[in-house]
């Protein structure tokens, strides 16, 4: 059997973030509600765990060393923004294996536009997405959202993991197009990525400046110790139109 | 100021009219103010016309062109059932999101298109409140047609057979 043994000594508690669980056993793990029940995306350990009403609910773990999104939850982030409901644009959702517990906390009421270039990790992301039907895949260039305009409507969040030098404009070129007034942006900066020759710090300062002439608002920005080295998740808000006071 | 926007979905072609009003006028700081605001957007923008897709190839096809900047046949004819004709002496602008599009259409149709950051404002909106603003469509079934052709779309983008790992060579 592939699940975590002990079923019943282990207990599930709602995370902070809505949509996001912790399964209290021998050790704490981060797990999101697996949106198909039954079975695992990448080989990913599940917990099953049964309700005072004797029905049974799984849950995947979601390994922060692996998913950056899962890093910054465990680094105490204070709003993902991404809930329960909510439409989510992905930026570089690579073979979908965050994205696949982005699936879970949105809910079968929430939709993920899934954008990958790479046709290799698209295959993947594909097959993901035959199973989570919130997940809608795009094989496209984001720094084209023309391109797939067709398929979006607006979205609440942006969150954006594509490691390029200009990420910062692929994003807010994004945002232009397809974010709501007000709606949050999700970014993992890989220092490397950018610039190689500076300080990670520096990079980042430097990114959260871009962004703030793109009309998104930094609200917060975390390193993502100990999981990954010189990397940064920076939350902000795109304000497209002041309200009326 | 346009008085037509191209609104394509995955479900089909929506042409929109813009109403003049001088509430919203063409200051972009308006426009913007206004699409929050479904009642006052509604007065904005009217749907004049929408063509769904036959099936999910025609879908497809269209999807590809418009990508690309196409203008095919399809859209073609949409544009000129619905459209004034251009030359008149009020020839129409058409807003249009893509500039590839815009100088596709200009160059086979002959209507001036806009691309300004006002088009993508109301593009923004009648994004915002499609489910309301497309009568045709039932509510949902905007996001399933989506659903359909992404699959498709990134299926024919990948190429290869999807449920085949990739043979590696070592």
């Amino acid at each position: 059997k592939a699940g975590v043994k002990g079923g019943s000594k282990v207990i599930i508690e709602p995370h902070r973030h809505p949509g996001v669980f912790v399964a209290r056993g021998k050790e704490d793990l981060l797990v999101t509600k697996n949106l198909v029940s039954g079975e695992s995306v990448y080989g990913e350990k599940r917990i099953s765990v049964e309700g005072p009403d004797g029905t049974k609910t799984e849950y995947r773990v979601w390994n922060p060393f692996r998913s950056k999104l899962a890093a910054g939850i465990l680094g105490g982030v204070d709003h993902i923004y991404i809930a329960p409901g909510k439409k989510v644009l992905y930026l570089g959702a690579a073979s979908g294996t965050t994205v696949s517990h982005v699936a879970d906390i949105v809910g079968p009421e929430g939709v993920v536009y899934a954008v990958e270039f790479s046709h290799r990790s698209g295959r993947d992301l594909i097959n993901v997405a035959k199973k989570r039907t919130n997940v809608i895949p795009i094989i496209e260039d984001a720094r084209h959202p023309q391109k797939y305009r067709m398929l979006m409507n607006m979205v609440d969040v942006i969150f954006a993991d594509v490691a390029q030098p200009d990420q910062a404009r692929i994003i807010a070129l994004n945002a232009h197009h397809f974010l709501k007034n007000n709606g949050n942006i999700v970014i993992s900066i890989k220092a490397n990525c950018i610039d190689s020759t500076v300080e990670a710090a520096t990079v980042f300062a430097r990114e959260v400046k871009k962004l703030q002439e793109e009309r998104i608002k930094p609200l917060e920005q975390l390193t993502l110790e100990p999981y990954e080295r010189d990397h940064a998740l920076v939350i902000g808000r795109y304000i497209r139109a002041q309200e009326d006071k | 100021m346009v008085n037509y926007v191209i609104f394509e979905t995955a479900y089909g072609y929506a042409l929109f009219e813009c109403l003049q009003s001088e509430e919203i006028g063409s200051k972009l700081a308006n426009v913007q103010k206004a699409v929050q605001d479904l009642a006052k957007f509604g007065k904005t923008v009217k749907l004049k016309s929408f063509v769904p897709f036959k099936n999910a190839a025609h879908a497809l096809e269209n999807a590809n062109d418009v990508s690309e900047g196409v203008l095919n046949n399809h859209l073609k004819n949409f544009l000129d059932m619905n459209l004034p004709k251009p030359g008149k002496k009020k020839s129409p602008i058409l807003g249009v999101v893509d500039k590839n599009l815009a100088s596709s259409i200009k160059a086979e149709l002959g209507y001036d298109c806009e691309t300004s950051e006002i088009v993508l404002e109301i593009i923004r909106g009648i994004r915002l409140h499609s489910d309301k603003l497309l009568n045709q469509v039932k509510e949902g079934e905007l996001v399933k047609a989506q659903l359909g052709l992404g699959h498709s779309y990134s299926r024919a983008k990948v190429k290869f057979n999807v449920n085949r790992a990739d043979n590696m060579i070592i």
